[in-house]
């Protein structure tokens, strides 16, 4: 048993997490984030990259907007890496109420959110495979977002300011006593250790899976609805710009431009586990007939693969009126002081991933109130690790670097430009990695070709490296491969059937079905 | 105007035209792409798994179900196949259809074929052998290190184990290049002076009788440069294909296209063949996708060798319905429930088994066993009830089915 003793504990590395332990940090707090799986590998993974600007909570949700366009700003100044500035529209498609734009532009001068009306020839000559059909496009600030880079960007930052971030840590139990958190109780997956971190204070952010953790220091049960929401990733960019209907938020109105591939989201589906989310044949096709109405034609382009997300709504009757200093629509902090007689936790829940920055500082300012302190929150002010330039991304940017480094290094993975040092650099920085904790933050094996070429290509250099023995390589990439399906065969038609095909040729050439079976199966 | 017209230049439409045109008839072959030998690994596969690990290739074609391509070719097809491409490629394939060779890949399993080039054949994986496995730096699709761990923590199909071990050759292709194709290495490799530089990189690092493993990139259109690498260094050595494009398949598919056009064989590459047109419920003419209004091409028989999913032969639509592409041909094996699961390693996906079902003549048919027309074939991936890729039948199913479909065109023909 290992022990450790902190001013806080993070529980959950998910886009809110990373942004509580770099919020803690900075106010100099000495803090643990623990996760029982990778970084973002849970809702914050699944949402399809949108950073809004706002426009999409101007009339069902002015605080929201504001809050959002606020954040989008500041997000896009302290993380630029990770952030794409696409800009969007906001189209009125045949069959929709054209009188809605009206609303929005009146809910947008209202809550601050920048938007402007353009002409629909000007929005189909900079979108030329936009429905011909449109009558009215606003535009907006929408940008894109790359999740994966958010968190660890963040989880970097936290660390410069002394966080310790443990990834494969599974929390068992919050320990208590007389009424407040004494430890948290952890089991090392990669080593079956038992670690325990004696702290004071828990930031429960498990978005959610809160209710789970909140039931290990024994409060009463917080109810989680999980709204799970299916995406599907389209080959190629159909549109540049984030392009949203222009109607009350519904299901299937956002075509994200996200890297090399278009996002098309989603649905919202109650849910009882967030660790079982099915991706259903008919809300596939609900995307699709969805995504026609955009773009038409969009059922003949390749879909590349779908998977789901678990919102983390709480719907909690015993949040107690005195806590709503702390919470702004769609995000609510929970104080089990006055709902459990617990001190030391607070539970933090809904939210988006454009406001994580600021649910951090709603959820660390209420714990410092309860400290009694006075510590200010920095976020906003000062840039994670890689974004100091304030260069944002551009999706030709890889090109650019593979053209500057082709004489020096491999690529690995053609459909993603990912060089063979980009990938030995991410293994070495993360040592204990399943190659689907490297695709997250490489993009490795997420292009059209879905890991047939890149597959056996990272095995093979990974066991070069000396790390693993030739069946722990073996079994990462049976892992990675299964893993892949998940994600593809719900959406398999067309020339993704075509590319699946040549995929299992490669595969059979390669016997990669024979190869010696290893003693046992990895499973995560 | 030829009197037989083959889409689809793979190995099924390769050997039905060489077949046809030695027949004596007139031959033309429309192909839109490369062809699938670009992309396999150069060998012939006859059945590797069945599902267990076959060892006598012609025993198991004799054993499968009615619904198997090779229950319509029969054995005799596959043999007439195998000995035909043994006759006629003497350097590029040799083997025995009673027993496969077994063969190490590129990432260190033992696989199945039944014939292979000559220049792999030293692989065969023998209790006790005791092989080094050659990396070149520059060559990213080639694990030497996986290779030799994975091949000697493996119990051989006879109980035996075989020592490995790897070495590596940093020699680039090209002057400053880190990242060739094979394509770039076998051009190397064709040349006497680039064996010299490899082998003087290679030899040191060799020991006693090592048999010597290396990627099947060692010379395109020099068929002896294998030998003359393997004289050099004074071992025995053997290649192991990688992934697409596949040098060895690309021998193949020269030699036999050479043999083709050698034979009068009229080959128009390049063209889609999309749609075709009846006279008297015969098919009497199919159409290419080249230039203003396509271009015509009237026969007495036309054969179907297109292929299957990945060549786009198939077609899933996003509404989850099969089709052939140029026909519209009925198909077996839709409508019996989904055609997808979830379970990557599990069972077969059923929809990978879907084609065209055919008579004993090699005629697709319509359910109820009648032919869709009477005077088209149908050979290669396109034909349902197998899945090549995971019995390694893929090859053989061509092979026979475009003999077999060869020799009734032959017959109703003459």
């Amino acid at each position: 048993m290992r022990k450790l003793a902190v001013d806080v504990v993070v529980i959950g590395g998910g886009s809110t997490g990373a942004g509580v332990v770099r919020d803690v940090a900075m106010r100099g707090y000495s803090a643990v984030l623990v996760d029982r799986a990778d970084l973002g590998q849970g809702t914050t993974g699944r949402f399809h990259g949108l950073l809004h600007s706002g426009g999409r909570y101007v009339v069902s949700d002015p605080l929201s907007a504001t809050e959002c366009a606020e954040e989008n700003d500041i997000v896009t100044r302290i993380q630029s890496s990770a952030v794409e500035t696409t800009g969007g529209y906001f189209v009125t498609c045949p069959g929709d109420d054209p009188e809605f734009a009206d609303k929005f532009l009146a809910g947008a001068a209202a809550t601050g959110v920048w938007a402007r009306e353009v002409s629909v020839s000007e929005a189909l000559r900079n979108e030329p495979r936009l429905n011909p059909g449109i009558s009215r496009a606003i535009e907006v600030k929408d940008g894109t977002v790359d999740g994966w880079q958010l968190v660890w960007g963040a989880a970097n930052s936290a660390r410069h300011y002394g966080a310790e971030i443990l990834t494969y840590h599974r929390v068992t139990k919050i320990e208590t006593s007389g009424g407040a958190v004494t430890a948290v109780r952890c089991i090392d997956e990669r080593r079956g250790e038992e670690l325990v971190i004696d702290t004071n204070f828990v930031l429960n952010c498990g978005g959610p899976w809160a209710g789970q953790i909140a039931a290990m220091a024994g409060a009463h049960p917080v109810e989680v609805v999980p709204g799970r929401g299916i995406m599907i990733a389209m080959n190629h960019r159909l549109v540049n710009r984030v392009v949203n209907r222009c109607i009350y938020p519904a299901d299937g109105d956002i075509l994200v431009p996200a890297h090399t591939v278009s996002i098309i989201g989603t649905t919202d589906v109650k849910v009882d586990d967030p660790d079982h989310l099915a991706i259903e044949p008919n809300e596939v096709q609900q995307m699709l007939d969805a995504g026609e109405v955009l773009v038409p034609g969009f059922r003949a382009s390749r879909a590349l693969h779908a998977w789901a997300g678990a919102r983390p709504l709480i719907k909690d009757d015993r949040v107690s009126a005195s806590d709503t200093r702390h919470m702004s629509r769609g995000m609510a902090v929970i104080d089990h002081t006055t709902r459990d007689g617990l001190d030391g936790m607070l539970t933090i829940g809904g939210g988006k991933l454009t406001t994580y920055r600021l649910m951090a500082e709603h959820i660390v300012d209420a714990m410092c109130d309860k400290l009694g302190e006075q510590r200010e929150c920095r976020t906003a002010r000062e840039a994670i690790p890689g974004s100091e330039s304030g260069r944002t991304h551009k999706v030709s940017d890889r090109l650019a670097e593979r053209e500057e480094d082709r004489f020096d290094s491999q690529i690995i993975c053609e459909c993603e430009l990912m060089s063979r040092k980009m990938f030995v650099d991410a293994m070495n920085a993360q040592p204990e990695a399943s190659f689907d904790d490297l695709r997250r933050q490489l993009r490795l094996g997420m292009g059209p070709c879905q890991g047939g070429f890149c597959s056996t290509r990272a095995t093979g250099i990974a066991h070069a490296d000396g790390r693993l023995s030739a069946e722990q390589a073996t079994a990462l990439m049976r892992l990675f491969l299964k893993n892949r399906w998940i994600g593809l065969w719900p959406i398999l038609y067309g020339e993704q059937v075509r590319q699946t095909a040549l995929d299992n040729w490669i595969f059979a050439t390669l016997d990669v079905a024979h190869l010696p079976e290893p003693e046992s199966e990895v499973t995560a | 105007m030829s009197r037989v017209v083959v889409i689809g230049a793979g190995l099924a439409g390769l050997v039905a035209a060489n077949r046809l045109a030695d027949a004596g008839l007139a031959v033309t072959l429309l192909h839109k792409g490369l062809g699938g030998l670009q992309l396999g690994q150069g060998s012939i596969d006859v059945f590797g798994y069945a599902p267990d690990r076959v060892l006598n290739p012609i025993k198991a074609v004799s054993q499968v179900a009615t619904s198997h391509p090779y229950a319509a070719t029969g054995s005799s097809a596959v043999l007439d196949g195998l000995a035909y491409l043994k006759q006629e490629l003497p350097e590029l394939l040799v083997g025995d259809p009673e027993a496969n060779y077994q063969l190490p890949t590129a990432v260190g399993s033992v696989r199945p074929t039944c014939l292979a080039q000559p220049s792999m054949i030293a692989g065969h994986v023998r209790d006790g052998a005791e092989l080094v496995i050659v990396g070149i730096r520059q060559l990213k699709d080639f694990h030497p290190q996986l290779v030799a761990e994975n091949l000697s923590r493996t119990v051989l199909p006879d109980g035996g184990r075989l020592s490995a071990r790897h070495v590596w050759v940093d020699l680039p292709a090209r002057d400053g290049e880190v990242d060739s194709s094979p394509v770039g290495y076998a051009r190397a490799f064709d040349t006497e002076a680039f064996r010299i530089a490899f082998a003087t990189a290679l030899s040191p690092q060799l020991n006693g009788d090592e048999i010597v493993g290396l990627p099947a990139v060692v010379g395109l259109t020099d068929p002896k440069a294998w030998r003359d690498l393997a004289g050099k260094l004074g071992h025995l050595v053997f290649e192991i294909p990688l992934p697409p494009p596949s040098i060895p398949g690309m021998r193949l598919n020269q030699a036999l296209t050479a043999r083709a056009l050698a034979a009068n064989v009229r080959i128009v590459p390049g063209v889609r063949t999309h749609a075709f047109s009846t006279v008297a419920g015969r098919v009497a003419s199919v159409t290419t996708a080249a230039g203003p209004g396509g271009r015509t091409y009237p026969a007495d028989a036309f054969v179907l060798a297109t292929g299957g999913f990945e060549s786009g032969a198939l077609e899933l639509d996003s509404h989850q319905v099969v089709r052939e592409t140029l026909f519209g041909l009925p198909l077996t094996g839709v409508g019996d429930g989904a055609l997808l699961h979830g379970d990557y390693w599990g069972p077969e996906q059923p929809l990978f088994r879907v084609g065209v079902s055919v008579d004993d003549r090699m005629r697709p048919v319509d359910p109820w066993g009648a032919p869709a027309y009477p005077n088209l074939w149908a050979a290669g991936g396109i034909l349902a009830g197998a899945s090549g890729w995971r019995e390694l039948s893929g090859d053989g199913i061509a092979v026979a089915s475009a003999v077999a479909a060869a020799a009734a065109i032959t017959k109703e023909l003459s």
